[in-house]
């Protein structure tokens, strides 16, 4: 899941995979403004199968968060494929 | 594309990116609710097909504003949301004043005209039609907000120059569903309505535009017989036991099938049959079996044999004079289509689907494919002329030289200057030719408008015909003249490849210097630039005697002294 996560990232904004770190943010990544976090949002719910609520896609401006929302959607941790 | 994911798209998209050549294709997006998604969809979906295309978002609900700024993009599309006309339209308008609905027409009909005005310049515009659709789809009786959008789009209708298509919105809701293609979260926080399904089922419409000004569209139809044009197998079935008649049970979707293959071949889309048959047998059929829809005068080219059929497609592409990747293959067999696939991987291979009702419907959704921006009357006539150049070729055998031949052709070239009746066959000839084509330069209808119409250019158009039939027009040359400076520059040359092998290139040329030299002008310059099909006239300008200025693997540069040129003196084409 987490490389499921940052592979999805860095093809929204562009970058190298190695470019997300644990913590990244709009302000590690300059190339994370609006337009490109609806991108992130589409691309992570049609990744993952989810639908995020109206907050959670203001909130998730973070890799730790989008993580931590992805799990209470009931995606699973870990490398497993699933 | 539908089972690809966005972030594949993305990360795709880039590496594509990465090895893109010129020339680019340019695209401006203008809009007036966000569309961001669409660029990388697009540019990937046109990247795929080696088209280097680059796309750019104009300003946010700066339509009128951007026509102008990306007026020299190869393409603009406008996204023109009718619920943002004013913002929430959809629920204002039931409670709108008659005379604010009266003013808001008025207003919006001016900005129509306006950015018509704008576009008219512009190379090719693709605009959606308004629609209401998305809001309006469980209501019984139209509501106001479906009469503005209705009265809207005649006027949209009314004021569109010829250089824009417009495209059925509805249509893309419908093939996904409007559920699947909107996602009012972020409508209502950012102005962004569509999904990324939308976008995905969207960019179907505007790839073949693209490629039919590009000259990747497809062009003839080759299918084989048994269980693909009738129920049965001819050969053991017999005449009266194979069915493709509407009144038949099984023949119905063989009916269908053959009708949408002859309402395409009106269009300009070839027909072939490619099929491992006795020929006599095939041909009683076309020409006794009173169920069908397709004659032998609708079939342009026959491969009916028992050689194999990736060597036939060979030969049917060969003998057309057009590139593998033009065709779509219709056949039955797994066997043949795997054969196919491997063989001759650029023919595109269609299977008759096990569930035959799906039949009609798959053909009818490839017919986007065969679709030509620019339809004129050489397109309903082209498989009858393919036809008469078999004759033609037939008729090569029997002359002692190739020039005896030629001679009793009896070849006449009529050359017009500037004739804007042609500019739609002139747009399309620089779209659509590839093999006789000295720098490949796609034009539209609205570049050939200010070709004819600016005073500084000649477009001359040549058509042809002999004593088997009229080509129709089939080369174009522009010409930029500096009448001051004494200077041209022959900015585009080409030929269709039906009239290839007839020294008509010389004769023109000869026609073309002459009109060059009576014009005072000194110095005529002209160029070679290669693309992969083109190899047949890299020493055009060579033989006739040009001197080169400058050659590179991609592009030789020429030039002349006009009245240096020697003239081929072509005796046996009569030059009107």
């Amino acid at each position: 899941m987490e490389e499921k996560i940052k592979k999805v990232m860095a093809s929204v904004f562009g970058v190298d995979v190695k470019a997300i770190s644990n913590t990244a943010s709009p302000d590690t990544i300059p190339n994370w403004d609006s337009l490109r976090h609806m991108n992130l949002i589409l691309a992570l719910e049609e990744e993952f199968n989810v639908e995020f609520t109206d907050e959670q896609t203001v909130e998730i401006l973070s890799y730790p968060l989008i993580k931590m929302v992805l799990q209470e959607h009931g995606v699973k941790t870990g490398n497993n494929k699933k | 594309m539908r089972d690809l994911k966005y972030s594949d798209i993305l990360s795709r998209n880039t590496e594509l990116g990465k090895t893109m050549q010129e020339p680019f294709y340019d695209i401006a997006v203008l809009s007036n609710i966000i569309t961001s998604q669409l660029n990388e969809i697009l540019e990937y979906t046109l990247r795929k097909e080696n088209i280097s295309a680059r796309v750019t978002s104009g300003g946010y609900d700066n339509i009128l504003q951007d026509a102008k700024r990306f007026n020299g993009s190869d393409l603009i599309i406008v996204f023109w949301e009718a619920a943002n006309l004013i913002d929430g339209l959809q629920y204002k308008a039931d409670t709108m004043s008659e005379e604010e609905v009266s003013t808001l027409l008025v207003k919006v009909k001016k900005e129509i005209d306006f950015l018509c005005l704008q576009l008219k310049g512009s190379s090719l515009v693709v605009l959606n039609r308004f629609s209401t659709l998305v809001f309006n789809n469980h209501n019984l009786k139209h509501n106001t907000f479906d009469k503005i959008v209705k009265e809207l789009n005649e006027a949209l209708e009314r004021a569109i120059p010829h250089n824009v298509v417009l495209i059925d919105i509805e249509k893309v809701l419908a093939r996904i569903s409007i559920a699947q293609s909107v996602d009012f979260r972020y409508y209502y926080s950012s102005k962004a309505l569509y999904t990324i399904s939308f976008y995905k089922e969207y960019v179907g419409y505007i790839k073949p535009i693209v490629m039919s000004v590009r000259g990747k569209g497809k062009k003839a139809l080759i299918f084989d017989c048994d269980n693909t044009l009738w129920r049965g197998i001819v050969g053991e079935d017999g005449i009266n036991g194979i069915e493709m008649s509407g009144t038949t049970n099984g023949g119905v979707v063989f009916e269908e099938v053959q009708s949408i293959a002859l309402a395409l071949s009106k269009t300009g889309t070839v027909l072939g049959l490619c099929s491992r048959n006795n020929p006599q047998d095939v041909d009683e059929v076309l020409q006794k079996h009173p169920g069908m829809k397709l004659r032998d005068r609708d079939i342009t080219i026959k491969k009916v044999n028992w050689e194999d059929k990736a060597s036939n497609l060979k030969a049917i592409a060969g003998e057309l004079n057009i590139g593998m990747e033009s065709l779509v293959f219709v056949d039955d067999s797994d066997f043949e289509v795997n054969l196919i696939k491997q063989q001759v991987p650029e023919v595109n291979v269609l299977q008759v689907p096990a569930k035959l009702h799906e039949y009609p419907q798959m053909v009818r959704d490839q017919s986007r494919r065969f679709f030509t921006l620019t339809e004129s009357k050489e397109d309903a006539e082209r498989g009858r002329m393919y036809k008469q150049q078999q004759q033609r070729e037939a008729d090569k055998g029997k002359f002692g030289t190739v020039e005896e031949y030629l001679a009793s052709l009896g070849m006449t070239l009529q050359i017009s200057t500037n004739d804007r009746s042609q500019t739609p066959r002139i747009a399309q000839l620089t779209q659509k030719t590839n093999q006789f084509n000295l720098t490949t330069q796609r034009y539209t209808e609205a570049d050939i408008e200010h070709f004819i119409t600016d005073g500084k250019h000649r477009v001359f158009t040549f058509a042809v015909s002999d004593t088997f039939g009229d080509y129709g027009t089939t080369g174009v040359c522009i010409v930029d003249l500096d009448v001051g400076k004494k200077k041209a520059v022959i900015d585009s040359l080409l030929m269709s490849c039906r009239i290839i092998g007839r020294n008509i290139e010389l004769a023109f040329a000869d026609f073309m210097m002459r009109i060059l030299l009576n014009a005072g002008i000194d110095e005529a310059a002209a160029s070679f630039v290669r693309t992969p099909k083109n190899n047949q006239v890299a020493d055009f300008y060579d033989r006739l005697g040009f001197d080169v200025v400058n050659r590179t693997d991609s592009e030789t540069l020429y030039r002349i002294n006009v009245a240096n040129y020697k003239s081929s003196n072509i005796q046996y084409i009569e030059v009107r």
